[in-house]
Protein backbone atom coordinates (compact mmCIF):
# COMPACT_ATOMS: atom_id res chain seq x y z
CA UNK A 1 0.00 0.00 0.00
CA UNK A 2 1.51 3.61 -0.68
CA UNK A 3 0.78 6.23 1.29
CA UNK A 4 1.50 9.70 0.04
CA UNK A 5 2.65 12.02 2.57
CA UNK A 6 2.42 15.86 1.68
CA UNK A 7 3.85 19.15 3.60
CA UNK A 8 2.14 21.83 1.52
CA UNK A 9 3.98 25.28 0.48
CA UNK A 10 3.44 28.68 2.00
CA UNK A 11 4.44 32.02 0.92
CA UNK A 12 7.60 32.87 2.80
CA UNK A 13 8.20 36.67 4.80
CA UNK A 14 9.11 39.51 2.22
CA UNK A 15 12.43 40.69 2.28
CA UNK A 16 13.92 38.07 4.65
CA UNK A 17 16.57 35.29 4.05
CA UNK A 18 14.26 32.02 2.58
CA UNK A 19 15.65 28.59 4.17
CA UNK A 20 14.42 25.56 4.30
CA UNK A 21 14.62 23.13 7.45
CA UNK A 22 13.52 19.31 6.70
CA UNK A 23 9.94 19.22 8.38
CA UNK A 24 9.89 17.32 11.99
CA UNK A 25 5.88 16.95 11.71
CA UNK A 26 5.86 14.53 8.78
CA UNK A 27 9.24 12.53 9.88
CA UNK A 28 7.51 12.10 13.11
CA UNK A 29 4.24 10.85 11.55
CA UNK A 30 6.20 8.87 9.39
CA UNK A 31 7.89 6.84 12.31
CA UNK A 32 4.24 5.64 13.58
CA UNK A 33 3.39 4.64 9.94
CA UNK A 34 3.10 0.96 10.30
CA UNK A 35 5.98 -0.81 8.20
CA UNK A 36 4.23 -2.63 5.58
CA UNK A 37 3.07 0.94 4.03
CA UNK A 38 5.42 2.21 1.41
CA UNK A 39 5.41 6.23 2.42
CA UNK A 40 6.24 8.76 -0.73
CA UNK A 41 6.64 11.95 1.18
CA UNK A 42 6.88 15.55 -0.87
CA UNK A 43 7.98 18.76 0.75
CA UNK A 44 6.23 21.34 -1.35
CA UNK A 45 8.79 23.93 0.10
CA UNK A 46 11.90 22.21 -1.67
CA UNK A 47 10.14 20.35 -4.83
CA UNK A 48 7.21 20.30 -6.84
CA UNK A 49 3.97 18.26 -6.26
CA UNK A 50 2.80 16.06 -8.85
CA UNK A 51 -0.43 15.07 -8.35
CA UNK A 52 -1.81 11.91 -9.44
CA UNK A 53 -3.75 9.19 -9.08
CA UNK A 54 -0.83 6.33 -8.02
CA UNK A 55 -1.14 6.40 -4.18
CA UNK A 56 -3.65 4.09 -2.14
CA UNK A 57 -4.25 7.43 0.46
CA UNK A 58 -3.11 10.99 0.74
CA UNK A 59 -2.08 12.37 4.09
CA UNK A 60 -1.47 15.98 4.49
CA UNK A 61 0.76 17.54 7.22
CA UNK A 62 0.52 20.84 8.34
CA UNK A 63 2.25 22.82 10.85
CA UNK A 64 1.82 26.37 10.00
CA UNK A 65 -1.58 28.39 9.79
CA UNK A 66 -0.16 29.52 6.36
CA UNK A 67 -0.09 26.18 5.07
CA UNK A 68 -3.65 25.28 5.79
CA UNK A 69 -4.75 26.83 2.58
CA UNK A 70 -2.63 25.21 -0.09
CA UNK A 71 -3.54 22.10 2.19
CA UNK A 72 -7.10 22.56 1.28
CA UNK A 73 -6.50 23.25 -2.18
CA UNK A 74 -3.88 20.28 -2.86
CA UNK A 75 -6.91 17.88 -0.59
CA UNK A 76 -9.35 18.82 -3.13
CA UNK A 77 -7.44 18.02 -6.10
CA UNK A 78 -6.74 14.46 -4.67
CA UNK A 79 -10.60 13.75 -3.63
CA UNK A 80 -11.43 14.70 -7.05
CA UNK A 81 -9.80 11.85 -8.32
CA UNK A 82 -11.49 9.91 -5.96
CA UNK A 83 -8.42 9.99 -3.53
CA UNK A 84 -8.96 9.22 0.17
CA UNK A 85 -7.28 12.36 2.09
CA UNK A 86 -6.09 12.62 5.59
CA UNK A 87 -4.67 15.31 7.55
CA UNK A 88 -2.72 16.13 10.73
CA UNK A 89 -0.44 18.15 12.31
CA UNK A 90 -0.18 21.40 14.20
CA UNK A 91 -2.26 23.25 12.23
CA UNK A 92 -4.84 20.60 10.95
CA UNK A 93 -5.69 20.82 15.22
CA UNK A 94 -5.65 24.68 15.17
CA UNK A 95 -8.02 24.61 12.17
CA UNK A 96 -9.96 21.26 12.68
CA UNK A 97 -13.25 22.25 12.09
CA UNK A 98 -12.17 24.20 8.28
CA UNK A 99 -10.03 21.54 7.57
CA UNK A 100 -13.10 18.95 7.87
CA UNK A 101 -14.51 20.19 4.91
CA UNK A 102 -11.76 19.10 2.74
CA UNK A 103 -10.75 16.12 4.33
CA UNK A 104 -12.31 12.61 4.51
CA UNK A 105 -10.36 12.42 7.92
CA UNK A 106 -8.45 14.23 10.22
CA UNK A 107 -6.41 12.95 13.13
CA UNK A 108 -6.12 15.54 15.87
CA UNK A 109 -3.29 15.03 18.74
CA UNK A 110 -0.41 12.53 18.85
CA UNK A 111 0.17 9.71 16.16
CA UNK A 112 2.21 6.96 18.12
CA UNK A 113 0.24 3.89 18.56
CA UNK A 114 -2.68 4.98 16.48
CA UNK A 115 -1.35 4.72 13.04
CA UNK A 116 -1.81 1.22 12.88
CA UNK A 117 -6.18 1.53 13.37
CA UNK A 118 -6.21 4.43 11.27
CA UNK A 119 -4.24 2.13 8.36
CA UNK A 120 -6.65 -0.49 9.19
CA UNK A 121 -9.85 1.28 9.28
CA UNK A 122 -9.04 2.75 5.71
CA UNK A 123 -8.41 -0.41 4.76
CA UNK A 124 -11.86 -1.72 5.46
CA UNK A 125 -12.95 1.16 3.90
CA UNK A 126 -14.19 2.60 7.45
CA UNK A 127 -11.89 5.91 7.85
CA UNK A 128 -13.47 7.75 10.80
CA UNK A 129 -14.00 11.37 9.84
CA UNK A 130 -12.12 12.29 13.26
CA UNK A 131 -9.80 10.55 15.73
CA UNK A 132 -9.17 13.06 18.55
CA UNK A 133 -6.45 12.31 20.70
CA UNK A 134 -6.38 15.67 22.24
CA UNK A 135 -6.58 14.85 25.66
CA UNK A 136 -4.97 11.35 25.59
CA UNK A 137 -1.46 11.97 24.57
CA UNK A 138 0.59 8.80 24.20
CA UNK A 139 2.95 6.88 26.42
CA UNK A 140 5.85 8.91 26.46
CA UNK A 141 8.12 5.55 25.79
CA UNK A 142 6.16 4.77 22.47
CA UNK A 143 8.01 8.25 20.60
CA UNK A 144 10.80 6.43 18.96
CA UNK A 145 13.81 7.79 16.48
CA UNK A 146 12.14 10.09 13.62
CA UNK A 147 11.50 8.52 9.98
CA UNK A 148 13.70 10.58 8.21
CA UNK A 149 14.67 8.18 5.57
CA UNK A 150 11.80 9.93 3.85
CA UNK A 151 13.53 13.08 3.08
CA UNK A 152 15.38 13.66 -0.01
CA UNK A 153 18.10 15.37 1.94
CA UNK A 154 20.29 16.94 -0.93
CA UNK A 155 16.59 19.15 -1.03
CA UNK A 156 18.34 20.40 1.82
CA UNK A 157 21.40 21.99 1.35
CA UNK A 158 22.13 25.87 0.53
CA UNK A 159 25.91 25.81 -1.92
CA UNK A 160 26.87 22.51 -0.69
CA UNK A 161 26.40 23.30 3.28
CA UNK A 162 23.70 21.26 5.01
CA UNK A 163 20.83 22.56 7.13
CA UNK A 164 20.15 21.31 10.92
CA UNK A 165 17.75 18.58 11.23
CA UNK A 166 14.81 18.72 14.13
CA UNK A 167 14.58 16.97 16.69
CA UNK A 168 12.35 16.82 19.88
CA UNK A 169 12.95 15.74 24.02
CA UNK A 170 9.87 16.71 25.00
CA UNK A 171 6.35 17.31 24.73
CA UNK A 172 3.80 20.07 26.21
CA UNK A 173 4.11 22.64 28.88
CA UNK A 174 3.20 24.42 31.59
CA UNK A 175 2.92 27.80 30.85
CA UNK A 176 0.04 29.65 29.00
CA UNK A 177 2.30 32.42 26.61
CA UNK A 178 -0.16 34.82 25.47
CA UNK A 179 1.03 34.23 21.81
CA UNK A 180 1.46 30.16 22.07
CA UNK A 181 -1.12 27.49 21.19
CA UNK A 182 0.53 24.60 23.09
CA UNK A 183 -1.47 24.59 25.76
CA UNK A 184 -3.78 23.42 23.40
CA UNK A 185 -1.69 21.36 20.78
CA UNK A 186 0.61 19.27 23.57
CA UNK A 187 -1.93 19.63 26.85
CA UNK A 188 -0.53 21.97 29.88
CA UNK A 189 2.02 19.48 31.36
CA UNK A 190 5.40 19.19 30.03
CA UNK A 191 6.19 16.00 28.43
CA UNK A 192 9.95 15.09 28.57
CA UNK A 193 10.84 11.82 26.85
CA UNK A 194 13.06 9.20 28.59
CA UNK A 195 16.77 9.99 27.95
CA UNK A 196 17.71 6.59 26.79
CA UNK A 197 15.27 7.18 24.19
CA UNK A 198 16.76 10.62 22.91
CA UNK A 199 20.14 9.78 23.29
CA UNK A 200 18.87 6.93 20.90
CA UNK A 201 17.57 8.82 18.34
CA UNK A 202 20.34 11.10 18.41
CA UNK A 203 23.01 8.67 17.89
CA UNK A 204 21.52 7.63 14.80
CA UNK A 205 21.25 10.99 13.28
CA UNK A 206 23.99 11.47 10.73
CA UNK A 207 23.51 15.13 10.86
CA UNK A 208 25.68 16.59 13.43
CA UNK A 209 23.84 20.47 13.67
CA UNK A 210 20.41 19.83 15.34
CA UNK A 211 17.83 22.13 16.33
CA UNK A 212 16.02 21.00 19.52
CA UNK A 213 12.29 22.15 18.72
CA UNK A 214 11.07 21.71 22.14
CA UNK A 215 9.09 24.62 23.48
CA UNK A 216 11.27 25.05 26.19
CA UNK A 217 14.00 23.06 27.80
CA UNK A 218 13.57 25.56 31.30
CA UNK A 219 10.86 22.97 32.54
CA UNK A 220 12.32 20.39 34.12
CA UNK A 221 15.53 21.44 35.89
CA UNK A 222 16.65 17.63 36.40
CA UNK A 223 15.57 16.19 33.61
CA UNK A 224 17.22 19.16 31.80
CA UNK A 225 21.00 18.33 33.15
CA UNK A 226 20.57 14.64 32.96
CA UNK A 227 19.94 16.04 29.04
CA UNK A 228 22.60 17.59 28.74
CA UNK A 229 24.65 15.27 30.29
CA UNK A 230 23.93 12.10 28.19
CA UNK A 231 23.84 14.51 24.88
CA UNK A 232 28.01 15.56 26.27
CA UNK A 233 29.80 12.34 24.51
CA UNK A 234 27.57 12.95 20.76
CA UNK A 235 29.34 16.01 20.28
CA UNK A 236 26.34 17.06 18.15
CA UNK A 237 26.15 21.22 17.90
CA UNK A 238 22.48 22.75 18.51
CA UNK A 239 19.83 25.39 18.49
CA UNK A 240 17.07 25.39 20.97
CA UNK A 241 14.55 27.74 22.57
CA UNK A 242 15.03 28.97 25.87
CA UNK A 243 17.45 26.95 28.53
CA UNK A 244 17.48 27.72 32.30
CA UNK A 245 19.23 30.54 33.59
CA UNK A 246 20.94 28.24 36.11
CA UNK A 247 24.46 28.09 35.93
CA UNK A 248 25.23 24.72 36.28
CA UNK A 249 22.54 24.30 34.09
CA UNK A 250 24.07 26.73 30.98
CA UNK A 251 27.77 25.15 31.75
CA UNK A 252 26.20 21.38 31.21
CA UNK A 253 24.49 22.83 27.44
CA UNK A 254 27.72 24.70 26.61
CA UNK A 255 29.22 21.09 26.95
CA UNK A 256 26.91 19.47 25.16
CA UNK A 257 26.64 21.36 22.14
CA UNK A 258 24.78 23.97 22.64
CA UNK A 259 25.55 26.34 19.55
CA UNK A 260 22.77 29.33 20.16
CA UNK A 261 19.38 30.09 21.58
CA UNK A 262 16.36 31.80 20.80
CA UNK A 263 15.38 34.06 23.77
CA UNK A 264 12.58 36.07 23.79
CA UNK A 265 13.68 39.64 24.30
CA UNK A 266 9.71 41.39 25.84
CA UNK A 267 11.14 44.42 27.43
CA UNK A 268 14.03 46.50 28.35
CA UNK A 269 14.79 45.20 31.60
CA UNK A 270 18.27 44.18 33.46
CA UNK A 271 16.90 40.78 33.32
CA UNK A 272 16.74 40.67 30.00
CA UNK A 273 20.63 42.48 29.94
CA UNK A 274 21.73 39.93 31.97
CA UNK A 275 20.30 36.83 30.68
CA UNK A 276 21.71 37.70 27.52
CA UNK A 277 25.13 38.38 28.94
CA UNK A 278 24.73 34.96 30.88
CA UNK A 279 24.52 32.80 27.51
CA UNK A 280 27.53 34.77 26.48
CA UNK A 281 29.70 33.87 28.99
CA UNK A 282 29.37 30.19 28.60
CA UNK A 283 29.69 30.66 24.53
CA UNK A 284 26.46 30.11 23.49
CA UNK A 285 24.93 32.78 21.00
CA UNK A 286 21.87 34.14 20.84
CA UNK A 287 18.84 34.76 18.35
CA UNK A 288 16.44 37.45 20.28
CA UNK A 289 12.82 36.71 19.13
CA UNK A 290 10.81 40.33 18.90
CA UNK A 291 7.16 40.07 19.16
CA UNK A 292 5.95 43.47 18.08
CA UNK A 293 2.33 44.80 18.66
CA UNK A 294 1.31 43.80 21.93
CA UNK A 295 -0.92 45.78 23.94
CA UNK A 296 1.74 47.16 26.31
CA UNK A 297 3.75 48.16 23.43
CA UNK A 298 3.83 52.35 22.09
CA UNK A 299 5.87 53.43 18.84
CA UNK A 300 8.05 54.82 21.81
CA UNK A 301 8.44 51.58 23.35
CA UNK A 302 9.03 50.30 20.06
CA UNK A 303 11.68 52.22 19.05
CA UNK A 304 13.24 52.02 22.38
CA UNK A 305 13.42 48.18 22.32
CA UNK A 306 14.84 48.13 19.08
CA UNK A 307 17.85 50.52 20.65
CA UNK A 308 18.22 48.08 23.99
CA UNK A 309 18.72 44.93 21.00
CA UNK A 310 21.48 46.39 20.00
CA UNK A 311 23.66 47.75 23.02
CA UNK A 312 23.11 44.26 24.52
CA UNK A 313 24.98 42.68 21.66
CA UNK A 314 22.54 39.99 20.36
CA UNK A 315 24.17 37.79 17.38
CA UNK A 316 21.04 37.42 15.65
CA UNK A 317 17.39 38.75 16.22
CA UNK A 318 13.98 37.70 14.40
CA UNK A 319 11.13 40.18 14.51
CA UNK A 320 7.82 39.28 14.02
CA UNK A 321 4.17 40.93 14.80
CA UNK A 322 1.70 39.39 16.80
CA UNK A 323 -0.55 36.91 14.79
CA UNK A 324 -3.29 35.71 16.73
CA UNK A 325 -3.47 32.22 16.00
CA UNK A 326 -6.74 30.04 16.90
CA UNK A 327 -6.37 28.38 20.13
CA UNK A 328 -4.25 31.31 22.00
CA UNK A 329 -5.10 33.98 24.55
CA UNK A 330 -4.05 36.61 21.71
CA UNK A 331 -6.70 35.23 19.97
CA UNK A 332 -9.47 35.00 23.00
CA UNK A 333 -8.69 38.72 24.11
CA UNK A 334 -8.50 40.14 20.12
CA UNK A 335 -12.05 38.39 19.60
CA UNK A 336 -13.06 39.57 22.43
CA UNK A 337 -12.70 42.73 21.77
CA UNK A 338 -13.83 42.30 18.07
CA UNK A 339 -10.03 43.44 16.99
CA UNK A 340 -9.47 41.07 14.44
CA UNK A 341 -10.25 42.50 10.73
CA UNK A 342 -8.53 39.69 8.82
CA UNK A 343 -9.20 36.08 8.64
CA UNK A 344 -7.05 35.38 5.45
CA UNK A 345 -4.82 31.97 6.59
CA UNK A 346 -2.10 32.95 4.65
CA UNK A 347 -1.85 36.86 6.35
CA UNK A 348 -1.15 34.53 10.01
CA UNK A 349 2.56 34.96 8.46
CA UNK A 350 3.55 36.86 11.69
CA UNK A 351 4.60 39.53 9.02
CA UNK A 352 1.27 40.79 8.36
CA UNK A 353 -1.05 42.55 10.91
CA UNK A 354 -4.16 41.08 11.09
CA UNK A 355 -6.04 43.01 13.73
CA UNK A 356 -6.07 46.33 15.60
CA UNK A 357 -3.07 47.36 17.28
CA UNK A 358 -4.04 49.11 20.65
CA UNK A 359 -1.67 52.03 20.32
CA UNK A 360 -1.07 52.91 16.36
CA UNK A 361 -2.67 51.93 13.48
CA UNK A 362 -1.87 48.64 11.36
CA UNK A 363 0.31 50.27 8.91
CA UNK A 364 2.02 52.14 11.63
CA UNK A 365 2.63 48.86 13.56
CA UNK A 366 3.57 47.26 9.80
CA UNK A 367 6.19 50.18 9.48
CA UNK A 368 7.80 49.41 12.92
CA UNK A 369 7.92 46.13 11.87
CA UNK A 370 10.37 46.97 8.78
CA UNK A 371 11.96 49.80 10.68
CA UNK A 372 12.90 47.22 13.29
CA UNK A 373 14.65 44.51 11.06
CA UNK A 374 16.48 47.31 8.82
CA UNK A 375 17.84 49.04 11.92
CA UNK A 376 18.66 45.98 14.17
CA UNK A 377 20.89 44.56 10.42
CA UNK A 378 22.00 48.45 9.38
CA UNK A 379 25.32 47.28 10.33
CA UNK A 380 25.53 44.13 9.54
CA UNK A 381 23.32 41.81 7.20
CA UNK A 382 21.78 39.60 8.19
CA UNK A 383 23.72 36.54 6.07
CA UNK A 384 26.73 38.35 7.92
CA UNK A 385 25.76 37.47 11.21
CA UNK A 386 24.59 34.35 10.31
CA UNK A 387 28.42 33.58 8.64
CA UNK A 388 29.53 34.54 11.88
CA UNK A 389 27.04 32.01 14.08
CA UNK A 390 28.05 29.23 11.32
CA UNK A 391 31.74 30.07 11.38
CA UNK A 392 31.86 29.80 15.07
CA UNK A 393 30.17 26.27 15.22
CA UNK A 394 32.66 25.09 12.61
CA UNK A 395 35.56 26.39 14.66
CA UNK A 396 33.52 24.15 17.44
CA UNK A 397 33.19 21.11 15.11
CA UNK A 398 37.09 21.48 14.10
CA UNK A 399 38.34 21.61 18.11
CA UNK A 400 36.04 18.18 18.50
CA UNK A 401 36.92 16.65 15.08
CA UNK A 402 33.41 16.50 14.04
CA UNK A 403 33.41 18.68 11.42
CA UNK A 404 32.60 17.69 8.22
CA UNK A 405 33.17 19.58 4.59
CA UNK A 406 30.36 20.96 2.71
CA UNK A 407 29.45 19.12 -0.24
CA UNK A 408 31.19 20.02 -3.58
CA UNK A 409 28.56 17.93 -5.98
CA UNK A 410 26.06 20.32 -4.25
CA UNK A 411 27.93 23.37 -4.11
CA UNK A 412 26.09 24.99 -7.06
CA UNK A 413 22.40 24.00 -5.70
CA UNK A 414 20.24 25.47 -2.93
CA UNK A 415 17.69 23.76 -1.87
CA UNK A 416 17.85 21.79 -4.78
CA UNK A 417 17.55 24.61 -7.53
CA UNK A 418 20.46 26.07 -9.15
CA UNK A 419 21.96 28.93 -6.90
CA UNK A 420 20.54 32.49 -7.29
CA UNK A 421 21.22 35.21 -4.52
CA UNK A 422 17.98 34.37 -2.42
CA UNK A 423 20.36 33.33 0.01
CA UNK B 1 -16.26 22.39 55.29
CA UNK B 2 -13.16 23.53 54.49
CA UNK B 3 -12.89 26.08 51.70
CA UNK B 4 -10.38 25.77 48.87
CA UNK B 5 -7.92 28.80 48.88
CA UNK B 6 -8.46 29.06 45.05
CA UNK B 7 -12.08 30.14 45.63
CA UNK B 8 -12.85 33.95 46.42
CA UNK B 9 -15.94 36.23 45.67
CA UNK B 10 -16.18 35.06 42.11
CA UNK B 11 -15.76 31.73 42.75
CA UNK B 12 -17.06 29.38 44.80
CA UNK B 13 -16.23 26.03 42.89
CA UNK B 14 -14.96 23.93 39.96
CA UNK B 15 -17.47 23.12 36.87
CA UNK B 16 -16.44 20.82 34.51
CA UNK B 17 -17.20 21.41 31.31
CA UNK B 18 -16.82 19.98 27.20
CA UNK B 19 -14.24 21.75 25.68
CA UNK B 20 -12.98 21.64 21.98
CA UNK B 21 -13.60 18.04 20.82
CA UNK B 22 -15.07 17.17 23.76
CA UNK B 23 -12.01 17.61 25.96
CA UNK B 24 -12.64 17.94 29.43
CA UNK B 25 -12.37 21.18 30.70
CA UNK B 26 -12.50 23.18 33.90
CA UNK B 27 -12.99 25.88 34.96
CA UNK B 28 -13.95 28.32 38.43
CA UNK B 29 -17.91 28.86 38.95
CA UNK B 30 -20.25 31.19 40.85
CA UNK B 31 -24.26 31.01 40.56
CA UNK B 32 -26.25 34.10 42.20
CA UNK B 33 -29.76 33.82 42.14
CA UNK B 34 -30.25 37.73 41.83
CA UNK B 35 -33.36 39.45 43.64
CA UNK B 36 -34.44 40.12 40.43
CA UNK B 37 -35.01 36.50 39.53
CA UNK B 38 -32.74 35.98 37.02
CA UNK B 39 -28.98 33.73 37.74
CA UNK B 40 -25.55 35.49 37.51
CA UNK B 41 -23.39 33.23 36.06
CA UNK B 42 -19.29 33.97 36.67
CA UNK B 43 -17.19 31.71 34.90
CA UNK B 44 -13.43 32.37 35.81
CA UNK B 45 -10.90 31.15 33.25
CA UNK B 46 -8.33 28.80 35.62
CA UNK B 47 -5.53 28.34 33.05
CA UNK B 48 -2.85 25.91 34.43
CA UNK B 49 -5.56 24.00 36.26
CA UNK B 50 -7.82 23.57 33.32
CA UNK B 51 -6.35 20.94 31.20
CA UNK B 52 -8.60 21.35 28.21
CA UNK B 53 -9.92 24.00 26.49
CA UNK B 54 -9.99 27.88 27.73
CA UNK B 55 -13.35 29.31 28.87
CA UNK B 56 -13.75 32.22 26.06
CA UNK B 57 -13.26 29.53 23.21
CA UNK B 58 -16.04 27.66 24.02
CA UNK B 59 -18.14 30.43 25.95
CA UNK B 60 -21.30 29.34 23.70
CA UNK B 61 -20.97 26.08 24.91
CA UNK B 62 -20.13 26.55 28.17
CA UNK B 63 -22.40 28.89 28.72
CA UNK B 64 -25.21 26.16 27.32
CA UNK B 65 -23.86 23.66 29.39
CA UNK B 66 -24.34 26.02 32.49
CA UNK B 67 -27.79 26.87 31.57
CA UNK B 68 -28.67 23.05 31.48
CA UNK B 69 -27.28 22.36 34.67
CA UNK B 70 -28.75 25.54 36.32
CA UNK B 71 -32.36 24.78 35.37
CA UNK B 72 -32.22 28.59 34.49
CA UNK B 73 -34.67 30.01 31.29
CA UNK B 74 -32.32 31.20 28.28
CA UNK B 75 -32.99 34.21 29.15
CA UNK B 76 -32.74 34.78 32.67
CA UNK B 77 -29.46 33.72 32.85
CA UNK B 78 -26.70 36.63 33.01
CA UNK B 79 -23.33 35.57 31.96
CA UNK B 80 -19.82 37.03 33.19
CA UNK B 81 -16.63 35.49 32.04
CA UNK B 82 -13.79 36.42 34.52
CA UNK B 83 -10.19 36.31 34.08
CA UNK B 84 -8.14 36.24 37.26
CA UNK B 85 -4.96 38.30 37.98
CA UNK B 86 -2.34 35.92 37.86
CA UNK B 87 0.11 38.48 39.07
CA UNK B 88 2.22 38.50 35.90
CA UNK B 89 3.58 41.92 34.89
CA UNK B 90 2.51 40.98 31.29
CA UNK B 91 -0.47 43.42 31.50
CA UNK B 92 -2.39 40.37 29.60
CA UNK B 93 -2.78 38.50 32.62
CA UNK B 94 -4.48 41.37 34.89
CA UNK B 95 -8.18 40.71 35.46
CA UNK B 96 -10.95 41.16 33.38
CA UNK B 97 -14.52 40.73 33.31
CA UNK B 98 -16.47 40.71 30.38
CA UNK B 99 -20.49 40.16 29.96
CA UNK B 100 -21.29 37.47 27.34
CA UNK B 101 -24.30 37.70 25.23
CA UNK B 102 -25.87 34.83 23.15
CA UNK B 103 -28.12 33.79 20.41
CA UNK B 104 -30.80 31.21 21.40
CA UNK B 105 -31.49 29.08 19.06
CA UNK B 106 -33.96 27.23 21.03
CA UNK B 107 -31.32 24.32 22.07
CA UNK B 108 -27.79 26.31 22.65
CA UNK B 109 -26.12 30.02 22.61
CA UNK B 110 -24.03 30.83 19.96
CA UNK B 111 -22.59 33.98 18.41
CA UNK B 112 -21.20 35.31 21.91
CA UNK B 113 -20.61 39.03 21.96
CA UNK B 114 -18.21 40.67 24.80
CA UNK B 115 -18.73 44.07 26.83
CA UNK B 116 -15.97 44.34 29.21
CA UNK B 117 -17.14 45.50 32.65
CA UNK B 118 -15.49 47.03 35.96
CA UNK B 119 -15.07 44.90 38.66
CA UNK B 120 -17.44 47.44 40.67
CA UNK B 121 -19.98 47.26 38.09
CA UNK B 122 -19.64 43.10 38.80
CA UNK B 123 -20.08 44.04 41.82
CA UNK B 124 -23.63 45.65 41.77
CA UNK B 125 -24.77 42.78 39.45
CA UNK B 126 -23.76 40.34 41.85
CA UNK B 127 -26.14 42.77 44.18
CA UNK B 128 -28.98 43.43 42.05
Amino acid sequence: MKFKLIYPRWEKLEGQTIFYLPPHGPVVMAAAVPEDIEIDFTDENVEDLVIDDSADLVGISMMLTTQVKRGWEIADQYRALGKKVIFGGISTMLHAEETMLHADSVFLGEVEGRLEQVFADFRKNDLKKIYNYLSKPPDMNLIGPANRNILKKDLYYHKGFRMVDLFHASRGCIYDCYPCAVRYLGGRGFRPRPIDRVVEELSQMDNNRLFIVDNSLALDTEWEKELFKAMIPLKKKWVSHTIEDKNEVLDLAAQAGAWYVYQAVFDTSDYIRNRIKQYHDYGIAVEGTILLGLDNQTEDDIKRLIDFLLEIDLDLAEFTVLAPFPHTKAYSDLLKQNRIFDKDWNHYNAGKVVYQPKHMSPERLTELYHYAWDTFYKDEPQTMKMFNLINRVMSKELADGTYTARRRDLADLSFGKKVTDTV
Amino acid sequence: METNPAFNKYMDRYYDYLGHWDSPSKCGLKLIKRQDGKTLAIATEIYRQNPGTAVTEVVDSLATQILKTSGEAPGGLIFIEHTPDLGSKLTFYGESFDRVEFEWNGEKFSSPVWTRLTKEQVDRMMEE
